[in-house]
């Protein structure tokens, strides 16, 4: 190494202590300056609040997922043009409900909410109303408003006598059945399996009936609907506990088990999802399908060869029980500090309206909620399934409304699937999902969770 | 032998390229006629809403804050512990290595509460605090082997001339240690940008994403229509700094990186 | 001992910095998993006992997480590592434009995992990645590479693998750069094949560095996150849902902060157990090995 320059000339400097402290304080302010350094302008941008004239038009948001959002495209629009003042303005989200979910509550729980509405699903409601994010909304939909919907659209949007979401659909998982292969379709879970077997026997169709049994959401709205035919049911409000082991329920499963032992479904419905089993019905495949109302559209615009001859029935039960479809419906919630409520009920009272319910009904096939609409004889030319949809909300079954439901379909699909695979009799199955839910409401809940019924310890 | 481990390297990433400059009807099948090659996936991105060099910007911004931050903590902190002797050495070192090995996405729930408390929450300045904290323990550890690496007795002259700490630090160490600061600087750059659990957590403003949870969301926001040209574009895109930047430093990269296995 | 004192607190605010970001998540966890804070407790923690580890017990997604993380780091690492030494061998050789492929090789390590992952998701796209073309292209029908567990499981592997393969061949270079070459050449004088050399000389004085890799490696792909939220999602079915993807879901998705720093910290218990008992297993070979060659 080459010869240093002597250290002598540094000598002028202060001494150690007086540097150390210097130091330690400029990291120090450095640290406390970066720590409270709010959205500055090098770290955020256009979004920041400038000062708002009284002219200025509103900006409501509303977060929807990708296709409904593209659905509702023309009467945004109208929406804008007929309201001066609010903009109203769609966020596209995700495709996947479970991902949109994962988007708005990571938002939600950082406090910083880019939108004003969201599009919520029946089977979150439960968790977010927990979690205190919304807004009631009783004081603008009285119940004169509700009145003149649907009773069974009326459900899943209210919880501890608030009124939480208004709903944009009132879509039920419904049975679909061959026109072209019976007279009339199933009244009950025994005709449909004797069709099937008949059916199948004659070489007239490959199989019965699908349905959804992967691990996952679709699972638990068969199982929804399963249980409440056979007489069971999954949750008991008064006592906010699980009821999987009595022997109804016992026996809904071993109707699902039996149906793949008997050859009526395939083993393969065990990893179907909704569009799995569409595929196979649409190709001919089987003779009958649960799924959503929007496989009907599917199945008449795709042009495969059973067009034309689908026909669309409620949900059966087992010979003596009322069957029912899942509820599987869409609504829109205010979230809570939203700073122009009055101007998102406008939005909210648009688009949950009976105009663009009409369209959703006639282009996408939603179930709408509005009585009148039910009513109206063009739209029921133009909508085929609407007397069937409305049937079926006369029975509609609610997934169990507590904010614990996301863990208890995750437990009873994965025992359910399980079982379906060949890993466990219906018995042990449901023995074991009864005893896994009540370890999970005793974990969520503490010591409420074993008495009380399941509502937040705190009052919001 | 080489060829092969190129292929196996590169493979993917020229694929990626491939697939950003088709058009997409190329994509699901090959073109009979008309010119498959096209950038219009790149503008997609690029005129997305924020646009996609936004995220570069931000995953920079962070990476730079963190680094900077992340040597004016460890550059003391190492120097300190190299002049530690016996326990609280081998003890703090041994915490040290110890707190590398930790995957950072099981801290996430942690600093989630902490950036709820103190409102840090969708700040890439406030990002940088965790980011600093969790890629202190290899700095610190590279740093303290580039100190001990230095002869002793070029410190013990400068104090026996009079020398404070400060003025040894900086007129004499540092100015030796620049390589070693440059590559754990680059290698904590490297480390913020890479980070993913808890930007996913701490940032939920779409203006304000790093690159790899805007690419995350891109990938996880498909709809029907797949649009993997485009997504082939961001990743392309979303590379590009990156590989530059190794290709560029490639020296100090890997021997920070030689240090640190020899020493560790 | 003002210089003592000096040099604490020259350590002092990284030390700080550490324990906020290191120790306080411990104690937090610790301390949460015996509470049940969720959503049916308004997000406020509620002392429920031992509950949320009664419920973790008998938790069969916990336990198939655990075995597929396990399982998965287990893989992952041992394919790095005989990558990595082949990477290291190679780059060990004077080869003409050595540095270039050593850069080269780099790069993957330098992407952010996301990144490539959405690249892997293209390439195994049914039925018009790649992937398959070149099934299809070979006479063979495309194969939903993502929609099978075991498939999914394996290019999960594969992704992470060609991702870490140059770090952990980088660390073993720099292992192989320190063994004396006239040791080598002694061997070689002797007659003894290059696999003869690599057995008796340069695996043994690569032990260290080997062993560091598998630690460093295993901890970090008991981690796993990222890379499987991008690439599979967990799926299908959960058959790739590592435990840091299922404690996060926990927390974000399900509101339950509680049982997911239970989660979180079985998945640190299970860590230390893992990497502590790889590490004493190799001090005592590695002391073992020591009193046997002194013998």
């Amino acid at each position: 190494m080459a010869a240093r320059p002597p250290f002598s000339s540094l000598r002028r400097w202060r001494s150690l202590p007086k540097l150390l402290t210097t130091g330690l304080l400029a990291l120090l302010s450095a640290t406390v300056l970066l720590v409270l350094l709010p959205a500055s302008g090098l770290s955020s941008s256009g979004m920041s609040a400038s000062p708002v004239a009284a002219a200025d038009p509103v900006t409501v948001r509303v977060l929807m997922p990708a296709p409904l959002a593209d659905a509702v495209a023309a009467p945004v629009a109208q929406f804008n043009a007929s309201s001066p003042g609010v903009v109203l303005e769609v966020i596209r989200g995700p495709l996947d409900t479970e991902t949109i979910s994962d988007l708005a509550t990571g938002s939600l729980l950082l406090g910083e909410v880019p939108f004003d509405l969201l599009l919520v699903d029946v089977s979150w409601l439960a968790r977010y109303v927990a979690a205190g994010w919304f807004e009631p909304l009783e004081r603008w939909f009285g119940p004169e408003v509700l009145a003149a919907m649907e009773a069974g659209a009326r459900l899943g949007n209210g919880l501890d006598g608030h009124l939480w979401r208004m709903p944009l659909t009132g879509d039920t998982g419904l049975l679909y059945w061959r026109t072209d292969l019976m007279e009339r379709p199933p009244r009950d879970t025994e005709e449909l399996v004797a069709i099937s077997r008949d059916l199948q026997r004659r070489g007239r169709v490959r199989w019965g009936y699908l349905w959804q049994g992967r691990q996952y959401e679709g699972l638990s709205c068969v199982m929804v609907e399963v249980l409440h035919g056979f007489g069971a049911r999954w949750w008991n409000g008064s006592t906010a506990r699980t009821e999987l082991d009595s022997p109804e329920a016992v026996a809904a499963a071993q109707w699902l088990a039996a149906l793949l032992q008997d050859g009526v479904s395939p083993q393969a419905v065990a990893s179907y999802a909704e569009n799995d089993a569409l595929q196979s019905f649409a190709a001919g495949d089987a003779a009958f399908l649960r799924n959503w109302p929007y496989a009907w559209r599917e199945i008449e615009k795709g042009g495969g060869p059973v067009k034309g001859k689908v026909g669309v029935t409620a949900m059966v039960g087992a010979p003596g029980e009322q069957g029912g479809g899942t509820l599987g419906t869409w609504g829109l919630s205010l979230i809570k500090g939203s700073p122009h409520p009055e101007e998102a009920v406008a939005a909210i009272r648009w688009l949950t309206g009976p105009v663009v319910q009409r369209q959703l009904a006639i282009e996408q096939g939603y179930a709408p909620t509005w009585s009148t609409l039910y009513d109206d004889p063009d739209l029921q030319r133009r909508a085929p399934l609407l007397t069937v949809q409305r049937q079926a909300l006369q029975h509609p079954q609610l997934r169990p409304p507590t904010p614990a439901y996301a863990q208890l379909s995750d437990l009873l699909a994965r025992q359910v699937n399980g079982m379906l695979t060949g890993q466990g009799g219906s018995g042990s199955t449901m023995a074991a999902a009864q005893r896994q839910s009540l370890q999970v409401l005793r974990s969520l809940a503490g010591p409420a969770g074993d008495t009380a019924d399941g509502r937040p310890a705190v009052d919001r | 032998m080489r060829l092969l481990v190129l292929l196996w390297s590169l493979g993917p990433l020229l694929w990626q390229l491939r697939t950003s400059l088709l058009r997409p009807e190329a994509l699901l099948a090959p073109l009979l006629e008309g010119n498959p090659w096209t950038l219009a996936n790149y503008r997609l991105v690029l005129s997305g809403d924020p646009p996609f060099w936004r995220y570069l910007g931000n995953s920079t911004l962070v990476a730079l804050a963190t680094t900077v931050l992340t040597l004016l903590l460890a550059v003391p902190c190492a120097y300190g512990l190299q002049q530690q002797r016996g326990l609280l050495r081998w003890g703090v070192g041994l915490g040290l290595v110890a707190a590398a090995m930790v995957p950072t996405v099981l801290l996430f729930l942690a600093l989630l509460e902490i950036a709820r408390r103190f409102d840090l929450a969708n700040d890439l300045f406030a990002l940088s605090l965790p980011y600093a904290g969790l890629s202190l323990p290899l700095a610190v550890l590279l740093l303290r082997a580039a100190f001990g690496d230095l002869p002793a007795e070029l410190e013990d002259a400068a104090r026996l001339e009079g020398l404070g700490l400060g003025q040894r630090l900086r007129h004499v160490l540092l100015p030796l240690m620049g390589p070693a600061l440059a590559s754990t600087g680059i290698l904590v750059f490297l480390a913020s940008w890479n980070e993913y659990a808890i930007a996913l957590t701490w940032i939920s403003r779409n203006d304000l994403l790093t690159l790899p949870i805007a690419i995350a969301r891109i990938g996880g926001g498909s709809v029907f229509t797949i649009p993997y040209g485009a997504f082939a574009a961001a990743t392309v895109m979303g590379s590009l700094p990156l590989l530059l930047l190794v290709l560029l430093a490639q020296r100090p990269i890997v021997s920070g990186l030689t240090r640190g296995a020899v020493k560790g | 001992m003002k210089a003592r004192t000096a040099s604490l607190l020259l350590m002092a605010p990284a030390l700080l910095l550490l324990a906020a970001v290191f120790l306080y998540p411990l104690l937090l966890y610790g301390w949460l998993s015996f509470q049940a804070s969720s959503v049916l407790t308004g997000l406020e923690p509620v002392p429920n006992g031992g509950a949320n580890w009664g419920r973790l017990l008998d938790d069969a997604r916990f336990w198939t997480d655990a075995f597929q993380t396990l399982r998965f780091a287990v893989c992952s690492v041992a394919l790095e590592l005989v990558g990595g030494l082949g990477l290291a061998l190679l780059l060990h050789r004077p080869l003409r434009g050595r540095g270039t492929l050593r850069a080269l090789t780099l790069l993957p390590w330098a992407l952010p995992t996301t990144v490539m992952a959405l690249g892997w998701r293209w390439i195994l796209n049914d039925p018009h990645g790649p992937l398959n073309a070149a099934i299809r292209f070979l006479g063979g029908s495309s194969y939903g590479f993502l929609s099978t567990p075991a498939t999914t499981w394996f290019f999960v592997v594969l992704a992470d693998v060609w991702k870490t393969l140059p770090f952990v061949g980088l660390l073993l270079l720099a292992g192989l750069q320190t063994i004396p070459e006239d040791l080598e050449e002694a061997l070689r004088l002797e007659g003894a094949g290059r696999l003869q050399i690599l057995r008796r000389l340069t695996l043994p004085l690569l032990v260290p560095y080997l062993a560091l890799a598998v630690l460093f490696r295993l901890a970090q792909a008991l981690g796993v996150f990222d890379l499987i939220q991008v690439l599979s999602g967990g799926g299908p079915a959960g058959s790739t849902e590592s435990l840091a993807l299922y404690a996060y879901l926990n927390a974000m998705r399900f509101l339950d902060f509680g049982y997911a720093a239970t989660v979180m910290l079985a998945t640190f218990l299970l860590l230390l157990v893992l990497v502590g008992g790889s590490w004493w297993l190799w001090r005592r070979g590695d002391l073992q090995g020591r009193r046997e060659g002194a013998a």
